[in-house]
This record gives C-alpha cells, sequence and structure tokens, in this order.
C-alpha cells in the first residue's frame, strides 16, 4: 500500500538496473498473493506457484520496460490472469467434480471472472486501498473471522474453535463480509468503469 | 442463503450437491450470474490485502488520509446536512409512496428505485447517461452547456442511497434527503447540486469547474482537498465541517456575506439571523453516518428521536419529561441495531417505559 516511500523507490530503481536484490525483495512481497490468486482459477498449489515463478522470470526479463513500482504488480498479474485464462481454455485444469457439467460450468464462469478483472497501475493501488479500507470497516467479528478465513487461511472448524462460537456463526459471519465487500467494491469497480469510459 | 453456499464454494467447503444448485442459480439468469462473478472477484482480489492484522482496532473516525488514500480524483469530501425548514423540490407523492427511493428526470418523468432492477437510464435523446445498479445511480458523458438537465433523487426514511455524479463526484445520501444534480454537467461553468436533507461529499477535483452545493439559503463552494459540512434541520441551521483543505460558505443571495474555512473548523449559518460564525471541532463526529454509525456527544434526547425517526423510518412520540431534559454520549452502529436495542440502552441510564404499536412509539413516565 505505501509502495511509494523512499525506501521502494530505491528498490525499484536497483531492480531496474539489474539488481538481484531488489529483485528477490519484490519477489518477496508479491509471490504469495500472485499465488493465491492463481489458485482460485487452477485450483492447484503447485501449478499455481510454477505460474508465479514464470511471471517473475518474465518480469526479470522485461524490467526495463517497467515503468513504475507498480508497474510490478500490474505486470505480474496481468501475466498472471492471461496464463490462467490459456491454462482454462486448453482444457488443463484439473477436473475437480464427477459431474462433467460442473467442470464446464466452472471453467466458463471463471473465464468471466478473469475477463472481468483489468489490473492497470491506477486500479491495482486504488483497489489496495479500498479492500484495506473496506476490511478495516466491517464489524469487529465479521472482521476477525474474515481476516483469519482470508489470510491464515484457516478452516471454519478451527475459527470456531479460537473463537469459542459456533460453525453456524463463522458461517454467518463470512456470508456478512461477502455482503459489506460485494456493494463497497463494486462501487468502485464501477469508478474504474466510468474513468477509463470517460477518457 | 444463497451467498452461503458461494461463499462454502469459494472455500473449497461446499459439496458437490450445493455446488450443483449453486450453478443453476447462476446460469437462472443474467443478473445471478452478474452477481456471483462479482463476488468472486472480490474474493479473488482480496488476496491482493496486506498488512492486516486482527489486532489493529477497525477505524471509525476520519483518518488522516495524507500517505494512505490519495483520494486520485477526489479532492474534496464534504458532508452536508442540511435544514428541512426549505423543501426545494416538490415531488408530488403521496406519504403512500415514501417509502421507495424517487428518481425524477430531466423531462419530469418519475421512477422508483427498487432493489433488484438493475438497468441503464437513458436521457431524452435515448443515450445511455447512467447505470442503475445495487444501492446506487452511476452517471457518466458530458453536455453542452445549454443541454443541462437536472435529476432529482428523493430518499425516504429509513433508507440510503448514493450517486456518483458524471465528473465522478460521490454522493452519499442520507434518509429523508432530497437531492438535485445535473445529468451530466456542462462543458463549462459551475457544478451546482441542491440538496435538503443530509448528504457526504466526495467531490471530484476539477479547478476550472467550482463544485457548490446549494444548501437552505446557502452556499457551500468547494475550494479543494476535503471537507464535511453538516447541519441541523430542526433549527434552520446549516453547519459546515472542514476535514482538509478549504471550503467558502456564503449567503446565495449575499455572496460577500461568506466565511472561509480551515481544517477542522465548523461554520454554521443561522436562518434569521444571517450570520456565519466558526468553531473548532471534531470532523469525524459528523460524517459517522456514512460508516453506519450514530453518534452522540451530549446530544439533547430531542435530538436523538429525530435521527432515529429518519434512520428507522418510525415515528416517536415522548410523553416523559425527564427524558426531554436528558441528553445522551455514545455510539450505535445502525445496521446492528434496532429502535428497541437503542431504546433499552437508554432505558438503562434513565428509567422510562416504552410501546410499540406498528410504526409509532410511544415512550411514557414508568408507571
Amino acid at each position: 500500500m505505501n509502495s511509494n516511500t523512499s525506501f521502494e523507490s530505491n528498490k525499484f530503481e536497483s531492480f531496474k538496473k539489474g539488481d538481484e536484490a531488489a529483485f528477490t525483495y519484490f519477489y518477496d512481497k508479491y509471490f504469495r498473493r500472485i499465488t493465491s490468486f492463481n489458485v482460485q482459477f487452477i485450483y492447484d498449489q503447485q501449478e499455481a506457484e510454477n505460474l508465479t515463478q514464470e511471471a517473475f522470470i518474465n518480469l526479470w526479463q522485461n524490467r526495463e520496460n517497467i515503468e513504475s513500482i507498480n508497474g510490478i504488480q500490474s505486470f505480474l498479474y496481468t501475466y498472471a490472469k492471461s496464463k490462467c485464462l490459456n491454462i482454462i481454455r486448453h482444457n488443463k485444469v484439473k477436473d475437480k467434480f464427477k459431474n462433467d457439467l460442473l467442470n464446464h460450468t466452472e471453467r466458463e464462469l471463471n473465464i468471466e471472472v478473469l475477463n472481468s478483472i483489468q489490473f492497470d497501475t491506477l486500479e491495482l493501488t486504488e483497489l489496495e486501498r479500498i479492500i484495506n479500507e473496506s476490511i478495516n470497516d466491517l464489524p469487529p467479528k465479521t472482521r476477525e473471522v474474515f481476516i483469519k478465513k482470508r489470510f491464515e487461511n484457516k478452516k471454519n472448524a478451527e475459527i470456531a474453535e479460537e473463537m469459542q462460537v459456533s460453525l453456524k456463526a463463522v458461517e454467518a459471519h463470512m456470508t456478512k463480509a461477502l455482503k459489506i465487500l460485494r456493494t463497497k467494491l463494486s462501487d468502485y469497480l464501477f469508478l474504474i468503469f466510468i474513468l477509463i469510459y470517460n477518457n | 442463503m444463497k451467498s452461503e453456499i458461494i461463499y462454502k464454494y469459494l472455500s473449497n467447503e461446499a459439496s458437490e450437491q450445493e455446488i450443483l444448485t449453486l450453478f443453476e442459480w447462476i446460469e437462472a439468469s443474467e443478473e445471478n450470474k452478474k452477481q456471483f462473478i462479482t463476488i468472486k472477484k472480490t474474493w479473488v482480489l482480496t488476496a491482493l490485502s496486506e498488512d492486516i492484522s486482527v489486532n489493529s482496532t477497525p477505524v471509525i473516525k476520519i483518518k488522516p488520509k495524507n500517505k494512505a488514500a490519495k483520494y486520485l480524483q477526489y479532492a474534496a469530501v464534504i458532508l452536508v446536512l442540511l435544514g428541512l425548514g426549505k423543501i426545494a423540490f416538490n415531488f408530488n407523492y403521496k406519504t403512500k409512496h415514501s417509502k421507495e427511493i424517487v428518481l425524477e428526470l430531466g423531462n419530469g418523468q418519475t421512477e422508483y428505485i427498487t432493489k433488484n432492477n438493475h438497468s441503464n437510464l437513458l436521457n431524452n435523446k435515448g443515450e445511455v447517461i447512467a447505470k442503475k445498479l445495487h444501492g446506487q445511480i452511476v452517471y457518466f458523458g458530458k453536455v453542452k452547456d445549454n443541454e443541462v438537465l437536472y435529476n432529482s433523487l428523493k430518499i425516504p426514511y429509513g433508507k440510503t442511497f448514493k450517486v456518483i455524479l458524471s465528473d465522478g463526484t460521490v454522493i452519499s445520501l442520507n434518509s429523508g434527503t432530497t437531492l438535485r444534480y445535473p445529468e451530466q454537467f456542462g462543458v463549462n461553468g459551475k457544478r451546482t447540486v441542491y440538496l435538503t436533507g443530509e448528504a457526504f461529499f466526495e467531490v471530484a477535483k476539477d479547478k476550472e469547474h467550482p463544485f457548490i452545493v446549494n444548501a437552505n439559503e446557502v452556499d457551500i463552494e468547494v475550494l479543494g482537498t476535503k471537507f464535511n459540512v453538516n447541519a441541523y434541520p430542526e433549527t434552520s441551521i446549516v453547519n459546515s465541517v472542514l476535514v482538509e483543505g478549504s471550503i467558502r460558505i456564503y449567503e446565495t443571495a449575499s455572496p460577500s456575506n461568506s466565511a472561509l474555512l480551515k481544517p477542522n473548523q465548523m461554520a454554521t449559518w443561522q436562518n434569521g439571523s444571517n450570520k456565519i460564525t466558526t468553531k473548532s471541532v471534531d470532523p469525524s463526529f459528523y460524517s459517522a453516518w456514512t460508516k453506519d454509525e450514530l453518534t452522540f456527544k451530549d446530544t439533547p434526547f430531542s435530538t436523538i428521536t429525530k435521527i432515529i425517526q429518519r434512520t428507522y423510518d418510525v415515528e416517536i412520540i415522548n410523553k416523559n419529561s425527564d427524558l426531554a431534559k436528558q441528553t445522551f454520549t455514545g455510539t450505535i452502529k445502525i445496521s446492528e441495531s434496532s429502535v428497541k436495542n437503542i431504546l433499552e440502552l437508554l432505558k438503562r441510564d434513565t428509567p422510562f417505559d416504552y410501546t410499540i404499536k406498528e410504526n409509532t412509539i410511544t415512550i411514557t413516565n414508568l408507571p
């Protein structure tokens, strides 16, 4: 979020000049995030990590064309998005369900979701801000459940036990969190839409 | 119910049978599909966020946003709470219909905005000028100055709404509010909107086209960056609170009668005396409603009842003389509370009795 600190600016300059330590800094910063994005579409942790690796290799090769710090994220996500799309389109995603109709429907939906996301740099920075703020604004309990689930990858049962609430309550909090986030984010996504439309 | 399955699906905890039901639901309509796509998008993009931990306390106040919030196109954030004394625009609706949000178009046509009618809004020429979405309308585009047409939105008690104007300005509208605004702004000139009630403005930065909120007998001109404006309906007062940057508030009929605000200051306009005075305040207090909160600080019970009436669309009759003199301090989460919760809370401080009959609450002395 505070990507424009002078510390990062220095790292970015070094990165552009081919400094591997600087590259490692950005690698550590974004690796997990890009991977978790990929997992949502290709459902294979190993494959998702490979893909992220690939994205970073491409980033390194194209470092001279990256114009700003935010351009790094934007590059990585754009790469991941097009790779995920390719993998889905070429039927390389492992079948999750016994019922083939479900596999097919899921693929179609994922293609639509991917196509609906744009990763220009402005959008990412602003998006991050909005997401952070929206999460901070969730009611405290809901927020705690959401964070445990989403960022600490805990199972519902674990969360229920940690927080001393019922499984149903955990589910209800997640539902609520998503509802709130959905309204907040759609606002924003539509603003982006308008900006693009007007220019 | 659906979102519970969606969430289970996204976290890989749904059964194949549940997924089958979910997919059938998604395929059933474009609407459903769109909803699902937005949710999944939210889900995958939340993986973007970092620096969030359970321990940091949720922020209710308006934060100093120097580095965090690059408000980008939003140069100014204003909150306007206005006197109901002068109803600027007459909607000829019977009170029966007042439960819906009403949109009046430039050509005089009116329509109700209900929850699920996502659709496009066309102008006289049949061009798309806005999208109606869940809980909001988004406008876009520009017109020649002589073609500027005004739309109006009227928000009933118990509801809130959001409108995004064609310049990108975002306006949150509180219960019992009417806003009149150009469906598309002109190429030249000022951006003027008219408000009765309460609203929170995030004004798109555009030095060439000053943004003006006309309220009661004053104009509030956005000069830059962020600020709140607010006023109390019951006293024909307009209060404006500045968060950051600057605003100028002046009497519409006599613009030289004006005040320039510094951050954390509030300007007060009083009908009748026609005086504008200023003092220092905490701005977050005045915009709490946009964060789903009601905040009271030594607030008289009479004021609290008025706010509750608007927020929850109820009528409160107070026959308890002790209570009328009381003031209260505290914060209430709007969506998590009911009128009953709030009354029970107040009762702990000052005992009273009350009855609820449909939407009317009568408060009496203890028997």
